[in-house]
């Protein structure tokens, strides 16, 4: 952060020996850029990766406090590129969900939303963002997706869920909104149109199911109260736990399909959309956290949070194509350049280790550079 | 301090003004692309938008295209657009008032396909129907001809002031008069009761004048000799023409010339020095006293003893072990190390060893009494479990981690204060980053730490409610609950019957913050930080510092001049511990307070860009502590050693054994010794 606040732009294609272009990897031809938010340090960091490499090109600090951190945890990128929208966790209590210019990065406009408000996405219309409050204070409690008018930051429905929702990913027609209960085992689908949740999956395997309507809510002082959450997927399961702990959702590019990251289990399990019931269990890295569709449907890849790697799969076969090392541990989040050809990686890393941005070129599925970034970063987004 | 700051001092160019205020009314961005709107206007019912406190008005909306006809299947959804800790609305359009205010409601017109439309309208919330009356003062005796100023004040059920006109009457005009403006003047020996009324409620005070005339008045003490800051409590003697004292009668109390004050009960504080009257007066019967003040004359020397810059993180906080020289500071703006320093010799303290946890900020560190243990905070851990590390000092200079306690504060503990008494154990109290709750946690055995207690301020939103930092001593716990101000509760002892398992509310000390701050919001605009941040128990005060921020430097401002703290210290008197009362204050010229330390008869404050500051508060404290001349010493804790070069970020100080360890987020430990006093030869 410092070195950033000091304004020395960080031009790496790698970091010394971990620096590993793959001899087959062509340089980029244009140039992409990607937005990483930095949890700890309260900083979005804008990459520019091109002809000339990788850069942080700018960083922006993010939130009210001076003295304590707001805690950006989200970042999604307006599907006109004009505007980029940050959630910032921590609040009095509630987070909140910023709308930045994208030309000069100045803050626009902010609303204020539930408890954590962590991952994001801008409908494709642009009109609407989708929040998770991940709500990771006190005991184990429903809480729910917040829905937000983009025009003049308006949060226009608090829609209940589930406990620590988590991933916040729209089909490509917006009309359904999917997330998951890293403590519940759902997969929760909202009606865009009704703002309600229209069914739910239970994902354990052996207990897979599909239902209507929204999940059971859950009480403070009930059942779960206070149950432990695995360190936030970095902590293996114990033996003979099959549960699932999932993280991400993230639909196929037809809408047909919900890939679900079982972060405890380490599976994939991907859902039929139309008949609401599961297609299959994939086996996937240690820790798969979050997921990315390219945009031809092709492929799928997954952050691995314990195997400090992303995996790629082939989303019709279901195998595991490729597993590539990451610069840090916690490896994070990740983003898709619109053309397919680079995939954006944040990676968390422990304590005051500065975290890094890999950038795998997805035709080599070789790293080709990577960024150093403010710690603890996590959301990750590509303008298009 | 986030990184932000070091961004807002460091690199100009990124510095944007970062924070914002909430959306202000018609500040549409512009639209993203997609169909636009067939909705020409929305109409919001009803069209009187007021409310009392409390209550619930129900919104309806309707659409309607160019041509002024009803849009039908259009989908609204009403969403407050700020004052969220005064009321709410709900999607469906139900507003409930929590307090008066003005709320900002924005109502979305949703139509499939095309882009949301946007009304807002404000409603106003009022207070409630009057339902009370005070009246101050409420002098029960009054001398023949004396006059007095009498002022009431009207509250709602929910005890919101309302501006209500008062109609004022005597009972026998005979005796008592007063006007339509509440002067009162005694006008002959009897009883009256004088009533101040607003509709059907009244407030009575039963007024008695004095059947003897005052003959002779006298004002004790007639002559005083003091010091500026000194307080000197008056009293007005009256006698009739027999000499004999008439008891119970209330004077009017004044001065001049000076600067000072004097309240109803005549106590004295003169902030100048300098020759003043003090005057008492029944009408027209008048005594006056003469009061002579000095020089406060406390200003002493600092001598800078010791430095231990920091360069990779923000510092924290400092503690020192209770019985080894050995000092603990924390880390911030993403530092994962608390450091553990050998301050034998003061004047060269140097790191003996570091305590790494899986964090980005230990922003509060406290050892248990016998200085075996110690806890710091986390915030920021990778695994998301933050709350707090407990370390055996079984060799201070080289702590050990024991145990962590997470559960429920895993989204992170900003400050700790460990307690311990003999008949309930030993507790570290917690604030909840999330939920802005008290966790009390039993450390009898540091090992196996486990909570016994939540507590939070109730009958308000969960919006807003924040725990900042907490002091514990003798059983009673003081919380800085940020915009529920001051909170006292029993947490052992006793005299609520409370325990650490089972806090019980004792007080609240609740002030305006906006009020107060108006003209940092005028500056930097709406949306700022404020709220009360920590408080300090010694004697029979409460010495309480806010936390305040702009939202945002003023324009074209760059590193230094782009960001500044403001805040006051204010001095609470709990002689009463059930009826708070603000008596003093201080707020710096430039620059805010955050951290206090009360040790004798000093004040030592971490007043952030105001640097580190020393303050007289012996004796009885009233007024404005710095006109007074109570400050004893300031120190600039800048140099060119720190993260950021001269530029001052005070957070705190410890004080053991004369000497002031100070923390400045900025440029780490600086280690003061305040001089005994020089003598100024002239």
């Amino acid at each position: 952060m410092i070195r950033t606040a000091l304004g020395l732009l960080l031009v790496t294609t790698g970091l010394g020996a971990q620096s590993a272009p793959g001899p087959a990897a062509a340089p980029p031809t244009r140039d992409y850029v990607a937005y990483v938010v930095s949890e700890a340090v309260d900083q979005i960091a804008v990459i520019r990766f091109g002809p000339e490499g990788a850069k942080v090109e700018r960083t922006v600090p993010v939130g009210i406090s001076i003295t304590d951190p707001d805690g950006p945890h989200g970042v999604s990128v307006a599907p006109d590129g004009r505007f980029y929208y940050v959630s910032t966790a921590h609040g009095i209590p509630g987070g909140d969900l910023w709308k930045f210019d994208a030309r000069t990065h100045e803050p626009l406009a902010k609303a204020t939303l539930g408890y954590f408000p962590a991952t994001a996405q801008v409908s494709p219309d642009g009109w609407f963002a989708y929040v998770v409050n991940f709500n990771l204070y006190g005991e184990m409690e429903t809480s729910s997706v917040s829905v937000v008018e983009t025009g003049e930051m308006l949060e226009i429905a608090r829609i209940p869920t589930c406990t620590m929702p988590h991933g916040s990913r729209l089909d490509p027609t917006g009309r359904r909104h999917y997330s998951v209960c890293m403590m519940d085992e759902e997969l929760v689908e909202i009606d865009t149109r009704e703002f309600k949740v229209a069914r739910h999956f239970f994902l354990t395997a052996g207990k897979e199911m599909g239902m209507t309507g929204a999940p059971p809510v859950r009480v403070a002082g009930g059942e779960h109260a206070g149950h432990d959450m695995g360190g936030h997927g970095l902590t293996p399961p114990a033996p003979g736990d099959i549960g699932c702990s999932p993280t991400w959702a993230q639909p196929s590019v037809d809408g047909q399909r919900v890939w679900v990251a079982c972060n405890k289990s380490s599976e994939l399990v991907e859902i039929d959309v139309a008949s609401w019931s599961l297609v299959r269990r994939l086996p996937a890295g240690p820790g798969v956290y979050n997921l990315a569709f390219t945009h031809d449907g092709a492929r799928v890849v997954a952050t691995n949070k314990r195997g400090q790697s992303v995996s790629i799969f082939d989303a019709r076969s279901g195998k595991e194509l490729a597993r590539i090392p990451t610069t840090r541990r916690v490896t994070h989040g990740v983003a898709i350049t619109s053309d397919d050809r680079y995939a954006f990686v944040s990676n968390e890393g422990i304590g005051s280790e500065m975290s890094t941005v890999d950038i795998i070129d997805l035709a080599t599925r070789t790293r080709v550079a990577t960024v150093e970034v403010g710690q603890q970063a996590g959301g990750i987004d590509v303008r298009r | 301090m986030s990184p932000r700051l070091l961004s807002l001092l460091l690199a100009a160019p990124l510095m944007l003004g970062a924070q914002i205020p909430q959306t202000a009314p018609g500040a549409q961005q512009a639209a993203p692309s997609g169909a636009p709107s067939s909705i020409a206007r929305i109409i919001v019912s009803p069209v009187q938008r007021v409310m009392h406190a409390g209550d619930t008005l129900r919104l309806t909306a309707e659409a309607r295209d160019a041509s002024n006809k009803v849009i039908p299947g259009v989908q609204f959804r009403f969403s407050g657009a700020g004052a969220r800790f005064e009321g709410s609305v709900d999607a469906s359009g139900l507003v409930t008032s929590g307090s008066t205010g003005t709320m900002p409601v924005a109502v979305v017109a949703i139509l499939p396909g095309e882009q949301p439309k946007v009304e807002r309208i404000e409603v106003r919330m009022v207070p409630g129907p009057a339902a009370r009356i005070a009246i101050t003062p409420a002098p029960a005796k009054l001398a023949p001809g004396q006059r007095i100023r009498l002022t009431a004040e009207v509250y709602s059920k929910l005890q919101d002031r309302r501006a209500d006109k008062v109609t004022w009457r005597s009972s026998n005009s005979a005796v008592v008069s007063v006007s339509d403006v509440g002067l009162v003047r005694a006008v002959a020996a009897g009883k009256a009761t004088i009533s101040a009324s607003v509709g059907n409620v009244q407030q009575t005070l039963a007024v008695e004048v004095a059947a003897t005339p005052v003959a002779t008045l006298a004002v004790t003490p007639a002559v005083s000799n003091a010091r500026t800051g000194d307080v000197i409590r008056f009293k007005a003697v009256a006698k009739d023409a027999a000499g004999r004292e008439i008891a119970g009668l209330t004077p009017v109390w004044s001065f001049n010339p000076g600067q000072g004050l004097i309240d109803a009960e005549g106590a004295f504080v003169g902030y100048q020095p300098g020759d003043y009257t003090v005057t008492a007066s029944f009408g027209n019967t008048t005594a006056e006293a003469v009061v002579s003040l000095t020089p406060r004359d406390v200003r002493r020397p600092l001598t800078v003893m010791g430095r231990l810059p920091r360069m990779r993180f923000t510092t924290e906080e400092v503690w020192l072990h209770p019985t080894e020289k050995v000092a603990y500071l924390g880390s911030g703006s993403g530092g994962d190390v608390l450091y553990v320093i050998d301050i034998t010799d003061p004047a060269a303290p140097f790191v003996t060893d570091s305590l790494v946890s899986n964090t980005r900020r230990v922003n509060d560190v406290m050892t248990t009494p016998d200085g075996k243990f110690l806890v710091h905070t986390r915030e920021g851990a990778s695994d998301r479990k933050n709350g707090v590390v407990f370390a055996s000092l079984e060799d201070p200079r080289h702590p050990k981690v024991v145990a962590e306690f997470t559960e429920g504060v895993a989204g992170g503990v900003h400050s700790s204060f460990i307690f311990k008494d003999p008949k309930h154990g030993q507790h570290v109290f917690l604030t909840n980053n999330g939920t802005g709750a008290l966790h009390v946690v039993n450390i009898d055995d540091p090992s196996k730490p486990r909570e016994v207690a939540q507590w939070k301020t109730e009958n308000r939103p969960d919006a807003g409610r924040s725990l900042h930092d907490i002091d514990v001593q003798d059983g009673l716990l003081y919380g800085s609950w940020w915009n529920d101000g001051l909170v006292i509760l029993d947490v052992g002892n006793g005299m609520k019957g409370g325990t650490p398992s089972k806090p019980v509310m004792v007080s609240q000390f609740k002030y305006d913050l906006n009020a107060l701050y108006r003209d940092v919001e005028a500056s930097g605009g709406p949306g700022f930080i404020r709220g009360t941040h920590t408080a300090w128990r010694h004697k029979n005060y409460v010495f309480i510092a806010d936390e305040v921020f702009p939202a945002s430097g003023p324009k074209g401002a760059k590193d230094a001049a782009a960001m500044r703290a403001y805040g006051q210290l204010q001095v609470v008197d709990v002689t009463d511990i059930e009826k708070p009362k603000s008596v003093a204050f201080y707020e710096p010229e430039f620059g805010g307070v955050h951290n206090v330390w009360v040790a004798g008869d000093s004040l030592y404050i971490g007043a952030y860009n105001g640097g580190f500051r020393v303050f007289d508060v012996s004796g009885e404290l009233r007024g404005d502590l710095r006109a007074q001349g109570r400050e004893i010493g300031h120190l600039n804790t800048a140099d060119m050693d720190g993260v950021v070069k001269n530029a001052a970020m005070t957070w705190g100080v410890v004080v053991k054994d004369g000497l002031a360890y100070v923390n400045d987020m900025l440029n780490g430990l600086w280690i003061v010794r305040i001089e005994p006093k020089t003598t100024v030869v002239p």
